[in-house]
């Protein structure tokens, strides 16, 4: 009989094509899978390659501050609405002021600089002033005075006077600022607040939707009746409101905001007030069908905890659905901050945010287009690309998504 | 059914009320009110003024007294008077309303005239080059800013090519001009705002109706209806279509809660002479009946598309019913 | 498919390429652009410039500031006057009052043939005084006790003055309503709270001539939209050049350029541009050789920062001129307005009479870091090593405020903010939106530093809500008065007291004279610039006269010409 069994799953196994039995053999972890479907998804693996570089901008923002050594609060009002890939040098007062400090520092090489500068008849000024009219002339011609007395004590003022040329790969802003440096602060801030708002809200969705799916009833009813409530009040009005708080005078929100940063948790606040309600329905959705499946009746028979079934059983069938939601949820985000922005609700001058530089811009749209194109842009690209993010995390975790 | 629906309105008005007193104690938690207003624009103004106009506005009164002689004289048919622009409610919004139904409505039904074939299309076929194309189309409707885009729309129609008005909602003096040439001078102002606000709706309506169709395309019964050897479209329309409605219809009612905060920005770019930018001013400015009967509307509208996209799911699946 | 894309698209573009510049605008219509919103027009009751702007064109008041800053007649057919005996100081219950003889001229009518008689000025006295009716500024209308008129003429009427003031004449604000039309509503209404005002034929039917006595009546008007102008027959003047006036909203200001470029409007008001749209248009308009002029008129508009100075940093004057020093505001007039606008000494404009830059009368702060270091290292302030200055541990931080939203402010708070970083003193800026800004934070007290905003004001208007100690606002006083700064000082109480009663020009200037001195000793105030008004005209406009304060050019509209 055994023998006979044994044959009868030889020949079953024998009728699998070689092919077959080659998937067979590398049977996958479900994230490989999951990896696999989704790398199929062309446009999503731009969208999360596009992420990640944003990401990495955002995180290393003061890394490429300090590569290109441009600031993104430093001004140059002589400079003002520049195209983009101009090269610039810094404002006057600025000028002296590093001069000044690098004579007190030097005050040697200094000595010898102003001597030779008055001898060769360059400047035609008092010795202590001779580096300073220097400043006051175009950059490229004091470079090349200070080349032409070829005395090493003037190598030190030559790399500080070319660190007085600037250039603008983005040209600059209202205030003479560099755009493409403040750019990438902006993608920090506007990156920042669509995830955290995302991630904020998801959590608070989550905790509301499986209470009310979990235990239904009355606890249910007015959860739902709130997230409704919610969900049909304009939020224009409530935003304003909250936009009147003055948060610094809550006690534990005290340690956390400065001045400095309050309008960028205000709007995270304000964001997630009014995006946790679709993650809770999705949640509860997906809990009320859940609850009556057998692997949960098991579990309660077995005496397990509310908790338990909720955090053991639930979460984890849950997790998928959520997942896209943060990322689709993150696109939202930065779309309603640049909204906020646009009715003068949302971060505040002088920290950058696409919102907040798209704002200022719109109304020189004529002069200077490319300041309110490029974080238009940028608002889009990101937009875009965790929307496509979503979409492919979604064909992939979906065991029943059609493959591409 | 009519119990059903009796109730739901009884349910719905009871909403109303308990949502306009919130919105009614939020605008009174905001600080300053008109006066204070007033008093920082006119160094002139004194301290009796103040006292005053307070009183003669009512804000010396706790919130719920104000609320409630304000609800009274609502229930009598005073809607009140916009202390902002000095005229009775009624004459101010009466129009407003109207033009921002016509922006929202239009833009609404053009939307789902083209996103639900669209997404339908793209259901059809995943994975296609059609799906490739229109999901390319939504994603970006969905992601660019509108109000960026109403800019770009600008520049490009009425200043490289000047075909289309920047803005306004109609030629001064063309309501004489006749019928036909009035509603003709209406349309060239609404194509650009009606184009912006579309442009969103469409891609996320079609990338909605894409995911249910994909979804009640998968049910049992249509695999089953095919075996049957019923025709595609039979199977599309009738049986897939149908299913993939109900989702549909309570976005599209949901969507309606967008209406009044959708239609600000567009209607401030396009200086577009709607209900958007007055509720917005009206906060602003606290002009508090301007802005209540607003939110009124906007909950009501809501509450209203909801209980209308209940009593449609009777009708689009038979399987629900109310008692 | 894509073939005929391209093809329409192409056809699209010729369309545009073929459509011809935009004509300019003849004495046949002109339309005027406006950002701000307006309400309904009834002259009493209005409060917003807009409506103010358009008003001008409708309706005048018996006397009214040119814009070279001389009071001259409109409705009235001379300006009483102590010294031609036409008004006379008078005593009752030992009050000191004013009464003064004021005539309508004959040809004064309004728009449907009814002259304007003193009666017309009762009916506005008794409807803005009454307290079922919500009048902004009841002072300019209280400020005349009573009016008689003379039973032998109607035109002819004395008005008593509440107190004996120099500035009695000085009624650009005190407009008629046309007794016939308006006082049987208001005795209709007059019980009823907010009735006249919603019954108004301001409002019921505001395209009534019978309304205004200016050049032009109102031939249409649709609210948040625009106002159509047709000229009036019946007015006293000589009739406007121009058949046809629209005055059209944009409150989008980006958009107000496209829509002057495609011809949907021909001018832009003062009510308009940024300064900074202004200066881009400005350049582009002369580079393309457009047909426009751009207008920048000083105004008397004063932006300032006030301080608040019980703070315990600001309370030490050092530190309060400290930061005045530090300030390039030369540089920030050149390289953000291109020195369209100018600098501020004080708060008297250059425009005003009583304007005085004689350094042996007040302080001038010329922009100098050292002095600042130096009077912030005798505050005690001394530099740190992270560039910022502390006292006994404490860090130079003040917190800095304006109306979240405008542009040209939120500009200028960050130019000042780097100025001030490089004195050591470091600036937290935490802007609100203007309800909150105005409605709150300022009126109730409580901007923590330095707030940024504006006083708009008029020529020889007496500063006393700005800087009296009893305008301080506190809750006992209702919080009124705007003396947000509060400063209190006993010799600039005095002066103020006797400014209004002051009937001699010198000595009321040296009064003032005497206020700027210690404005500027004590530096309550960062004083910043004046505000410049901007219009852009089409180029065949002539007659066109900015104002630069709040009697607006529009005044003088009869005398445009586009011709």
């Amino acid at each position: 009989m055994s023998e006979m069994t044994m044959n009868e799953v030889e020949i079953e196994t024998n009728q699998l094509s070689s092919k077959d039995r080659a998937e067979l053999e590398k049977a996958q972890p479900m994230w490989k899978m999951v990896l696999t479907q989704f790398m199929d998804h062309k446009l999503a693996v731009a969208g999360a390659v596009i992420i990640t570089l944003f990401m990495l901008v955002a995180i290393f923002a003061g890394t490429i501050q300090s590569i290109t050594d441009i600031d993104p609060d430093a001004q140059n009002v002589g400079n003002r609405y520049l195209p983009p890939l101009t090269t610039a040098q810094v404002g006057q007062d600025v000028r002296e002021t590093d001069i000044e400090r690098y004579i007190t520092e030097n005050p040697e090489a200094a000595d010898a600089v102003q001597k030779a500068l008055v001898e060769k008849e360059i400047v035609a000024v008092a010795e202590a002033d001779a580096i300073y009219e220097l400043g006051a002339k175009e950059t490229k011609e004091a470079i090349s005075a200070l080349q032409s007395l070829s005395l090493k004590e003037a190598a030190g003022f030559i790399s500080l006077f070319k660190s007085f040329e600037t250039f603008h790969l983005f040209g600059t802003d209202e205030l003479g600022r560099d755009v493409f440096i403040r750019l990438v602060y902006g993608t920090r801030v506007s990156m920042g607040v669509g995830v955290l708002v995302a991630i904020a809200s998801a959590l608070i969705g989550l905790l509301i939707g499986s209470i009310a799916g979990f235990y239904g009833g009355l606890v249910d009813t007015l959860l739902m009746r709130v997230t409704d409530a919610l969900l049909s009040l304009p939020h224009i009005p409530v935003l304003i409101v909250i936009a009147a708080i003055d948060m610094s005078k809550i006690p534990w929100l005290k340690a956390i905001i400065s001045t400095s940063n309050e309008s960028v948790f205000k709007m995270i606040i304000i964001l997630c007030l009014f995006s946790w309600m679709s993650v809770a329905r999705l949640v509860r959705g997906s809990i009320l069908s859940i609850r009556e499946r057998e692997f949960v009746l098991a579990a309660r028979t077995l005496g397990a905890k509310d908790s338990t079934i909720i955090v053991r059983h639930m979460f984890p069938n849950v997790i998928a659905p959520m997942l896209v939601a943060i990322t689709l949820g993150v696109g939202e985000s930065i779309l309603f901050e640049a909204a906020l922005s646009f009715l003068g609700l949302g971060i505040m001058p002088p920290t950058p945010s696409w919102g907040n530089m798209l704002n200022n811009a719109q109304e020189l749209i004529y002069q200077a287009p490319f300041l309110a194109i490029l974080p238009g842009l940028l608002i889009f690209l990101t937009t875009v690309s965790f929307n496509y993010l979503g979409d492919g995390l979604q064909d992939a975790i979906d065991p029943k998504a059609i493959r591409r | 059914m009519t119990t059903f629906i009796t109730r739901r309105i009884l349910q719905t008005l009871a909403v109303i009320v308990i949502l306009s007193y919130v919105c009614f104690y939020l605008m009174s938690l905001m600080p300053g009110d008109p006066v204070d207003m007033m008093v920082a624009s006119n160094p002139k103004i004194t301290a009796e003024d103040v006292a005053r106009l307070k009183s003669l506005y009512g804000l010396d009164q706790p919130v719920y007294k104000r609320y409630a002689s304000w609800m009274g004289s609502i229930v009598q048919g005073d809607l009140g008077y916009s202390r902002t622009y000095r005229v009775p409610v009624q004459e101010l919004m009466g129009p407003r309303l109207w033009n921002t139904f016509l922006l929202s409505a239009i833009s609404l039904i053009l939307s789902i005239a083209i996103a639900v074939p669209l997404g339908v299309l793209s259901a059809l076929k995943p994975g296609s080059k059609t799906d490739y194309v229109v999901n390319l189309f939504s994603f970006g409707g969905i992601s660019i800013p509108s109000f960026w885009l109403a800019i770009v729309l600008i520049i490009l129609f009425a200043v490289k090519f000047p075909l289309l008005p920047a803005g306004g909602t109609q030629t001064i003096g063309a309501e004489n001009m006749g019928f036909w040439a009035d509603i003709k001078d209406r349309s060239i102002y609404l194509i650009l705002p009606v184009l912006s606000l579309s442009i969103q709706q469409i891609g996320r309506f079609s990338r909605f109706t894409r995911s249910t169709m994909l979804e009640a395309m998968r049910n049992d019964f249509i695999r089953t209806a095919r075996a049957k050897g019923l025709s595609r479209s039979t199977v599309i329309w009738q049986h897939g279509f149908r299913n993939a409605l109900i989702p549909l219809i309570t976005i599209l009612a949901l969507s309606f809660s967008g209406l009044f905060s959708g239609a600000i920005l567009t209607e401030t770019v396009f200086a577009y002479q709607g209900v958007g930018k007055l509720v917005y001013d009206s906060i602003i400015g606290n002009d508090y009946n301007v802005a209540m009967i607003s939110f009124v509307i906007s909950v009501s509208m809501v509450l209203l598309m909801n209980l209308v996209a209940d009593i449609l799911y009777g009708f689009a699946d038979p399987r629900i019913s109310y008692q | 498919m894509l073939k005929k894309f391209a093809k329409g698209l192409c056809l699209v573009a010729g369309l545009g390429l073929s459509t011809q510049a935009v004509a300019a605008p003849t004495n046949a219509e002109l339309k005027i652009g406006i950002s701000q919103e307006f309400e309904t027009m009834n002259p009493l009751i209005m409060s917003m410039s807009a409506s103010a702007y358009m008003y001008r064109m409708v309706g005048r008041s018996l006397v009214v500031l040119t814009p070279d800053g001389k009071w001259v007649t409109q409705l009235a057919k001379e300006i009483p006057s102590l010294e031609k005996g036409t008004a006379k100081i008078i005593e009752e219950g030992g009050k000191k009052k004013i009464v003064a003889n004021w005539e309508i001229i004959e040809s004064a009518k309004w728009g449907d043939g009814k002259p304007v008689i003193c009666q017309d000025f009762i009916t506005s006295h008794t409807i803005a005084t009454s307290p079922t009716v919500s009048v902004g500024e009841k002072e300019q209308w209280t400020q005349v006790e009573k009016i008689d008129i003379d039973p032998k003429n109607p035109k002819k009427c004395t008005f008593k003055y509440e107190k004996a003031k120099w500035d009695f004449f000085t009624l650009a604000q005190f407009f008629p309503v046309p007794t016939h039309l308006e006082k049987p509503v208001f005795d209709k209404y007059s019980k009823q709270k907010e009735g006249y005002e919603k019954n108004s034929n301001y409002v019921r039917n505001p395209t009534n001539p019978g309304l205004y006595n200016g050049p032009y009546v109102i031939s249409d008007v649709k609210l948040g939209s625009h106002v159509a102008f047709a000229p009036n027959p019946n007015f006293y003047g000589k009739q406007p050049n121009i058949k046809k006036v629209i005055v059209k909203l944009i409150p989008n200001t980006g958009t107000m350029e496209a829509n002057l470029r495609s011809g949907t409007i021909d001018m832009i008001s003062t009510l308009g541009l940024d300064l900074d749209q202004a200066l881009a248009f400005d350049k582009k308009a002369k580079a393309e050789k457009l047909a426009f002029d751009t207008h920048f008129v000083p105004s008397v508009t004063y932006e300032h920062i006030d301080l608040r100075l019980d703070n315990p940093i600001l309370k030490d004057v050092n530190v309060r001129k400290a930061l005045l020093y530090s300030i390039n505001r030369d540089d920030l007039v050149k390289a953000l307005f291109e020195n369209k606008q100018q600098v501020a000494l004080h708060n008297v404009s250059p425009k005003d009479p009583w304007f005085t830059a004689d350094p042996k009368i007040i302080t001038v702060y010329r922009y100098s870091k050292r002095e600042a270091g130096k009077l912030l290292d005798a505050a005690g302030w001394a530099m740190g090593k992270d560039g910022y200055r502390y006292k006994d541990g404490k860090k130079l931080s003040i917190v800095f405020q304006t109306t979240a939203g405008n542009k040209t402010r939120e500009l200028v708070q960050v130019y000042l903010q780097n100025q001030w970083k490089q004195a050591g003193i470091e600036v937290l800026i935490k802007n609100e939106p203007a309800r909150v800004f105005f409605g709150d934070t300022m009126s109730k007290r409580k901007f923590e530093g330095m707030a940024l905003f504006a006083w708009v004001s008029s020529p020889e208007n007496s500063p006393r809500s700005t800087v009296y100690s009893k305008a301080i606002p506190n809750n006992s006083n209702g919080w009124s008065g705007q003396n947000y700064h509060g400063w209190t000082n006993a010799t600039v109480d005095k002066d103020l007291e006797a400014l209004d009663l002051e009937f001699s020009a010198k000595k009321r200037a040296d009064l003032v004279h005497e206020i700027l001195k210690l404005y500027t000793a004590e530096v309550p105030v960062l004083p910043l610039y004046y505000r410049s008004d901007i219009s852009v005209t089409p180029k065949n406009l002539k007659n066109y006269k900015m104002a630069g304060h709040q009697f607006y050019e529009t005044n003088n509209i009869e005398d445009w010409n586009l011709n």
